[in-house]
């Protein structure tokens, strides 16, 4: 179970003007900026739940998952990650907690994965018949089981995230971090890990936070969400709730022959308004939907809501 | 502890296989170190021509002292020579953060993790010089006195990654490139003299504050003269000391890394 209280982190950063002018004074006098990333984030995750974490870049997301992955010690406020403090870096907590960044690689680019594997059952400590069972496993259900003994680098940018998640999963890990697992793949590779990552979930049932700018990607595999806006949770619950959000709510998109638009319109005047539209205009093609999620969503980022 | 030792052996296997791709790299670092060998035993030699005795010591007791420094250099080449190289970059681009989720310590794997398996002929090289001179030292010795310089070569190798690293770990702070590197090149030339030729002031640098000359001089000094327990306890006593230093300050910069990362 994931419990996290009142967690804030603060950077501190000098700031300084540009040139050289600018130079020669940050070197004598220091403006040091305070930006808070992180305000008063209060979150509860129980096994087995898997959360999309969704923001604007900036908004926090990675700073939260890289706290409750042990990188980065908070300024103020707890968290516990299956009763550990995880910036502590236990030992018996980093046995069973994964991480993975979309941006950065953990397997060695001039060693076929295999080798890479090995390596990590050794620090892992994996017993030999978990080992072979989970490469199994993995790799069958990634189907990159040709491309074990392949140089890494020789591997496409797909192939390459497919290896990578193998090696965050291989010792079984009760708590996973997916901060972009998807960043920069093309859509059927997308497709793949999502795929996979929602049969893992099936089998195993660890703890997931998975951050992404794909709505596909939460949109497959979270039920629940937590939408973050400057450092602060804004909205956390069930995916389908964040619909109901904005009241009923239809979306009309006309199209008459001078002009396309969009217009929102609460349900119980759907009726006047679409007459008033037919009365002003030569319509020639009217649709009415609920709004899109991404919509939603991107309006609770922003922090307004939608016209 | 057992399983650092497996780690290792994972590590020289990968080193391996990956020196063998790149041949011409291969040859052309033996034939540098080569060329920093023979350097390094002719300028004695050729002083030697000169006087038979250099701060008292003989050219084969000298010659002890070169086949020391230079067996702790091939060392430190070996087998940290190329992590000291990439640490300062894994401090500044941000990539300490997968070495501290995994359930191993940092500092060993960042330390050992690319063993160096191009400067490992030169090690053998290296081991082959002092073989040789401590074969062929006229002078006579005991059992003792060689198990104790073997121990203190590796005590010298340890002490010297311990002052490169002191000099590597501002970069936790300064986030500059490549920290006090330079410094630290310049001033371990004086790892390659005799620890006679510092007085006064300079001695207590280079045997306290920079303590290069208790890498390799004060072991061989052990060797050629006699025994004695100052000369022991004041290496013993600074290696302790500085390795201890060492890892508060890698304590402490993690702890920076940790409130600095995003």
């Amino acid at each position: 179970m994931i419990e996290i209280t009142n967690l804030s982190k603060s950077f501190k950063s000098h700031k300084k003007e540009p040139g050289l002018k600018g130079s020669l004074k940050s070197l004598f006098r220091r403006q040091s900026v305070t930006k808070m990333a992180l305000k008063s984030v209060n979150l509860r995750i129980n096994r087995g739940e898997i959360i999309g974490l969704i923001g604007a870049n900036g908004a926090g997301k990675t700073t939260l998952v890289k706290i409750l992955a042990g990188i980065v010690h908070p300024t103020e406020g707890s968290a516990t990650v299956l009763g550990h403090i995880p910036w502590e870096r236990p030992n018996e907590y980093r046995r069973q907690m994964s991480l993975i960044m979309g941006q950065k690689n953990q397997v060695w680019w001039d060693l076929p994965a295999l080798d890479s594997f090995l390596l990590l059952k050794e620090i892992y400590q994996i017993p030999l018949d978990q080992y072979k069972k989970n490469i199994e496993f993995l790799a069958e259900t990634l189907m990159i089981k040709d491309q074990l003994k392949t140089q890494v680098r020789k591997l496409s940018l797909g192939e390459r995230m497919k290896i990578e998640l193998m090696a965050a999963l291989l010792h079984n890990p009760q708590v996973i971090f997916l901060d972009e697992p998807t960043i920069g793949l093309d859509l059927s590779a997308q497709k793949a890990v999502r795929q996979f990552l929602s049969e893992y979930q099936k089998e195993f049932s660890p703890i997931t936070i998975l951050t992404s700018h794909y709505m596909e990607d939460i949109k497959e595999l979270c039920p629940r969400i937590a939408v973050m806006k400057e450092g602060e949770i804004v909205f956390d619950g069930p995916l389908n709730q964040v619909q109901k959000m904005l009241g009923d709510q239809k979306v009309l998109t006309v199209t008459s022959d001078k002009s396309i638009f969009k217009l929102h319109v609460p349900r119980e005047s759907l009726a006047y308004e679409t007459q008033q539209i037919f009365q002003n205009h030569n319509v020639i093609d009217l649709n009415i939907q609920d709004p899109p999620i991404e919509e939603i969503i991107e309006s609770l980022m922003k922090g307004g809501t939608t016209s | 502890m057992r399983r650092y030792f497996r780690l290792y052996l994972h590590f020289l296997q990968f080193s391996f296989s990956k020196a063998m791709e790149f041949r011409l790299d291969f040859f052309f670092k033996i034939f540098m170190d080569i060329a920093y060998y023979s350097v390094n035993i002719l300028f004695f030699k050729v002083i030697f021509l000169h006087t038979p005795l250099l701060g008292g010591w003989s050219q084969e007791q000298m010659m002890i002292f070169v086949s020391t420094y230079i067996l702790i250099d091939a060392i430190c080449m070996t087998v940290f020579s190329t992590n000291m190289w990439w640490l300062p970059y894994h401090i500044n681009r941000g990539d300490l953060d997968y070495h501290l989720i995994r359930p191993i310590s940092p500092l060993f794997f960042l330390s050992l993790k690319e063993f160096s398996a191009n400067s490992f002929v030169n090690l053998l090289m290296a081991l082959a010089i002092f073989t040789y001179t401590i074969s062929n030292y006229p002078y006579s010795y005991e059992a003792f006195d060689l198990i104790l310089l073997a121990g203190l070569i590796l005590n010298g190798a340890l002490l010297y990654y311990c002052c490169q690293m002191l000099m590597i770990l501002p970069v936790f702070w300064t986030q500059s490139a490549r920290g006090f590197m330079d410094l630290f090149y310049s001033i371990g030339i004086a790892m390659e003299r005799p620890d006679k030729i510092f007085t006064g002031w300079r001695r207590f640098i280079f045997t306290f504050i920079v303590p290069f000359s208790l890498i390799a001089s004060f072991p061989a000094k052990l060797f050629i003269e006699k025994f004695n327990w100052p000369t022991f306890l004041h290496v013993i006593g600074v290696s302790g000391l500085f390795w201890m230093i060492m890892l508060s300050i890698w304590k402490k910069g993690l702890k920076t890394y940790s409130s600095a990362s995003s």
